[in-house]
């Protein structure tokens, strides 16, 4: 059985007690459980069940300035007492940082609102329904078209979990939530080519996900429009970014808002408030209060309130992601080093309109390697995608990269979709930067 | 019963008898009409520690530390799995993993009888005997490591402004029982120190990087040229993009060059020849076996048996000793990485390939140390032979698409070869190319084959383990390279 969140609060409130009595001059304890079940197909027959019940405790410690931490996934009292005693021999055994420490009380929240994170249903689904779900995921995408032979599976997966925080100050969060999704990933192939196409479609209420065979099909979709991929000659371009790779940009510029680069003056954003970062176009909403949504959570991992804030704004930058420790570091105020809910907010262009608009230029499905440099924002990615030739998608393109300076890319969006769907805690819709270069034959 | 072997450390880490142990592994191959044909039970065991510290901006500001004790029980029956885990080890748990996993076998179809492959090497392997867990080394010894360090960076340059230097150190028991009466045991440290910093000059800024380590003792990290040598490597490489310019776009020919830059290897054919990816004729490499995928200077090696390196095990995640897999001799492809299951499946043999994460996850195949063998040129010999190029002396990551065969990996500074000299340094840009077709290009092989410094994790499935890379300098024609400019 999992624990309910109403059982995990009285072990989070002892480990706080004990850390008191054996001399922690301040503490937090984070507990986490969850049951999670995988039903994997392949080839309509199924291939893997894998259930698995989880749980962590995390307990931090400090003996005034010095501080250390630890995990365990033993929960028994006896040994709780002695994972703090450790702990705390740890912290005493470090070295001071002045700026540790926990949030100070008058941070915390003070309300935690119920986001409605959890769907009843999703427990009820019987393994044979789940197996169902899987094959007809990977049905509709085999038998979309000829040209896909082969699979690499399909399953859906969920997850129910609670977590619980608690610190030295008084602090005592919970909540729990939920999950499912159903994914597939098959195989085209054409003459001497083979591409792979997945798609998944994942939510917290049952009745939110997209059915099997629109998650099969469009897995069978994208395979399929990558057959014939080349490369093209390098050039200077307008790049369409798709919305997964549109979010996953994102990811990467809202990373480096993060007080721990700021300070250590490692991100092409350092010194940058109230100046602009990015084009009139662009404003990044991070909006962790949404009911329902899959990066949504009452308050932070600090036990800070979660609020809902315009990081960028028409292009300007409004502040940074600033968790306590990076707050004192920076002489100012903590808001909440993490985001919930973090999104382009979307503009009037539909995606059709934005590739029409382009004369010759990339729309970019798919990217690989780390090519992010945080410090001077340099960028440099493999990818693939489709060609576009006058405001039309021709053919598919791979084996080429993309390169640029991410400020001058933000700087360069003169397009952002209308098409923002919340598939994922990090979303976007198409958004377009008028040049990239594009490396080649 | 063979698990007594084993019992003393069941007992001690687990609180578990042999009885049990044997009752767990019962109820997992026995329906409720008694042991069905064909089908393999394995329980992985793993107790133990792993501790981090890091020192940035001149203070200790972490220190953590992360108690495992879990099982996985898993049973395959054909090329099908059940899985399940607990972290919280007792019998009755145990019993109800044993139960989730054993519903697979409901599901068993027509190729239920194909046994996995059980065969059990001879060879026993000691590589990284050690007498004092790295984890049980005194905070302060740590300590005055990272800040001599910390020391060593900040003095090669006065343009070094942040350092940030971390240790983490883990040692865990590992335990492997199965249906088959096999019980295996094995303690696997691992140490690693890793090194960053920031040069600052006139508003620039960049960032250098180096790191290392083994399945050694702690005071290995701690000899003088060990830590040395990161310290500098990172300050230079930081110091040295200060005066870099952006790299060019385009194609053109690369020297890579010895150790890291064996990522190549790794993510353009390793990944590619993977068991699981050929049994299900997904990989870029599924029909190319016996045919030439490199060029005739090229061979490559996956060896599991190398003594005290990050990607070596005694043996692996199913107990199968680990060994030394020619995957590419002389250009021409000759053989898969395995696991049991697919092993079985396509009839080739055991590799000792199956790793796993931790105990939350079924072993898949996966690399160990792979790199490509030496030849005979000079490194200078190769980049006098470059008339316009790149040489690439440091790599990030990299990725690929097992499917299409693309893979990118990530140059983190490299310099221009003109007329045969190294002319000038420019900035990280992504190199791109095809599996099956990249190796053909290599046209020099240099004799200064090295293994990478022990700092690679790679990923698959979700599940990261450490891994080695390899190579000596070569030299690639035609390589698309992701410069700006």
């Amino acid at each position: 059985m999992t624990s309910s969140k109403n059982n995990l609060i009285p072990i989070a409130e002892f480990v706080i007690q004990e850390g008191k009595r054996l001399g922690a001059t301040e503490c937090d304890v984070r507990i986490s459980s969850s049951n999670s079940v995988d039903t994997g197909v392949r080839l309509g027959e199924v291939e893997t069940l894998e259930g698995a019940q989880s749980r962590s405790l995390q307990f931090e410690a400090y003996v005034g300035k010095k501080s250390a931490s630890t995990s365990t996934s033993d929960l028994r009292r006896p040994a709780l007492t002695e994972l703090v005693r450790n702990t705390i021999a740890m912290a005493t055994a470090s070295e001071e940082d002045p700026f540790a420490g926990l949030p100070e009380a008058r941070y915390l929240a003070k309300k935690i609102p119920n986001l409605g994170l959890t769907d009843d249903a999703i427990a009820k689904i019987t393994t044979e329904k789940k197996i169902q779900m899987a094959l007809a995921a990977e049905s509709a995408a085999r038998g979309y078209d000829e040209r896909i032979t082969n699979s690499r599976g399909a399953s859906f997966t969920d997850w129910s979990g609670s977590t619980v925080f608690a610190n030295s100050h008084g602090f005592v969060g919970s909540y729990s939530s939920t999950h499912c999704s159903i994914s597939a990933a098959v195989v085209a192939s054409q003459d001497d080519q083979m591409q792979v196409g997945g798609w998944s479609s994942g939510a917290l209420s049952f009745n939110k996900l997209e059915s099997p065979e629109q998650v099969g099909i469009t897995a069978a979709k994208r395979a399929l429009r990558m057959l014939g991929a080349k490369k093209v000659k390098s050039q200077v371009v307008p790049v369409v970014f798709d919305p997964l790779m549109a979010a996953q940009l994102l990811a990467q510029f809202v990373g480096a808002t993060a007080g721990s680069h700021v300070y250590r003056n490692s991100s092409f954003l350092a010194g940058k408030i109230d100046q602009m970062v990015a084009s009139a176009a662009v404003t990044i909403i991070d909006d962790p209060l949404m009911l329902g949504g899959l990066g949504s959570r009452p308050y932070d991992g600090e036990g800070m309130p979660a609020l809902k804030r315009t990081l960028v704004e028409n292009g300007k930058l409004n502040t940074y992601l600033l968790s306590s420790y990076s707050a004192r570091k920076l002489s100012t105020t903590p808001n909440s080093g993490s985001t919930g809910n973090l999104y382009f907010a979307p503009g009037k262009l539909s995606p059709e309109e934005i590739i029409a608009s382009v004369p010759n230029g990339l729309y970019l499905t798919s990217v690989s390697g780390p090519g992010f440099n945080v410090v001077t924002g340099d960028y440099s990615r493999g990818a693939s995608g489709l060609w576009i030739e006058n405001g039309e998608l021709t053919f598919p393109v791979e084996g080429i990269t993309i390169a640029g300076n991410m400020l001058e890319m933000f700087k360069q969006i003169d397009a952002v979709g209308n098409d923002l769907v919340f598939r994922s805690s990090t979303v976007s819709p198409t958004i377009k930067i008028a040049s990239m270069m594009v490396a080649g034959d | 019963m063979i698990i007594e072997a084993a019992e003393t450390q069941l007992q001690k880490l687990f609180g578990l008898s042999a009885e049990q142990v044997q009752r767990v592994l019962d109820t997992a191959t026995r329906g409720e009409q008694g042991k069905k044909q064909g089908v393999f039970c394995d329980i992985y065991f793993q107790a133990g520690t792993s501790q981090g510290l890091t020192f940035d901006q001149g203070v200790l500001k972490n220190t953590s530390s992360s108690t495992t004790s879990g099982a996985g029980v898993r049973v395959v029956v054909g090329d099908k799995t059940g899985y399940s885990h607990t972290g919280h080890v007792n019998v009755t748990n145990l019993l109800q993993c044993a139960k989730v996993a054993r519903a697979i076998t409901e599901h068993a179809s027509g190729n239920a009888n194909v046994a996995l492959d059980a065969s059990d090497s001879l060879s026993q392997h000691n590589l990284y005997p050690i007498l004092n867990s790295p984890v049980d080394i005194a905070l302060q010894e740590k300590i005055d490591l990272l800040r001599k360090i910390d020391k060593e960076v900040r003095q090669y340059d006065a343009r070094i402004q942040n350092v940030t230097v971390s240790i983490a150190c883990e040692s865990y028991t590992i335990i492997i029982v199965n249906s088959l009466e096999q019980i295996f045991v094995d303690l696997r440290p691992l140490v690693r120190i890793s090194v960053s910093c920031l040069a600052e000059e006139n508003g620039r800024k960049e960032t250098g990087s180096s790191g290392g380590g083994g399945r050694y003792e702690f005071s290995v990290l701690a000899e003088d040229n060990m830590w040395q040598e990161h310290a500098h490597i990172a300050a230079k490489m930081a110091i040295d993009l200060l005066a870099s310019t952006p790299a060019p776009a385009g194609v053109m020919d690369v020297v890579l060059g010895s150790g890291w830059p064996g990522v190549l290897i790794h993510e353009a054919v390793g990944h590619g020849l993977e068991g699981d990816f050929n049994r299900m004729g997904t990989s870029a490499f599924s029909s190319l076996m016996g045919e030439a995928v490199a060029s005739p200077l090229v061979s490559v090696i996956d060896d599991g048996t190398m003594q005290d390196r990050r990607g070596s095990l005694n043996f692996d995640d199913e107990g199968t000793a680990t060994g030394r897999t020619v995957l590419i001799e002389n250009g021409v492809l000759k053989n898969y990485l395995q696991d049991k299951k697919n092993a079985g499946l396509m009839k080739s043999g055991v590799t000792g390939n199956g790793r796993r994460q931790d105990y939350r996850y079924a072993p898949i195949p996966r690399m160990t140390n792979t790199y490509m063998a030496g030849g005979e040129s000079t490194p200078e010999e190769i980049i006098a032979s470059v008339k316009y190029g790149l040489y690439a002396a440091n790599f990030g990551g990299g990725q690929v698409d097992i499917t299409n065969g693309n893979f990118t990996f990530s140059a983190v500074g490299a310099y221009l070869i003109e007329n045969g000299k190294i002319t000038r340094t420019v900035k990280g840009a992504t190199l791109i190319g095809n599996g099956p077709k990249a190796l053909h290009n290599v046209t020099m092989v240099g004799n200064d084959l090295s293994l990478d410094r022990g700092i690679g994790t790679c990923g698959k499935a979700g599940q990261g383990v450490p891994v080695g890379v390899g190579m000596p300098t070569i030299r690639i024609n035609g390589v698309t390279v992701g410069g700006s400019q």
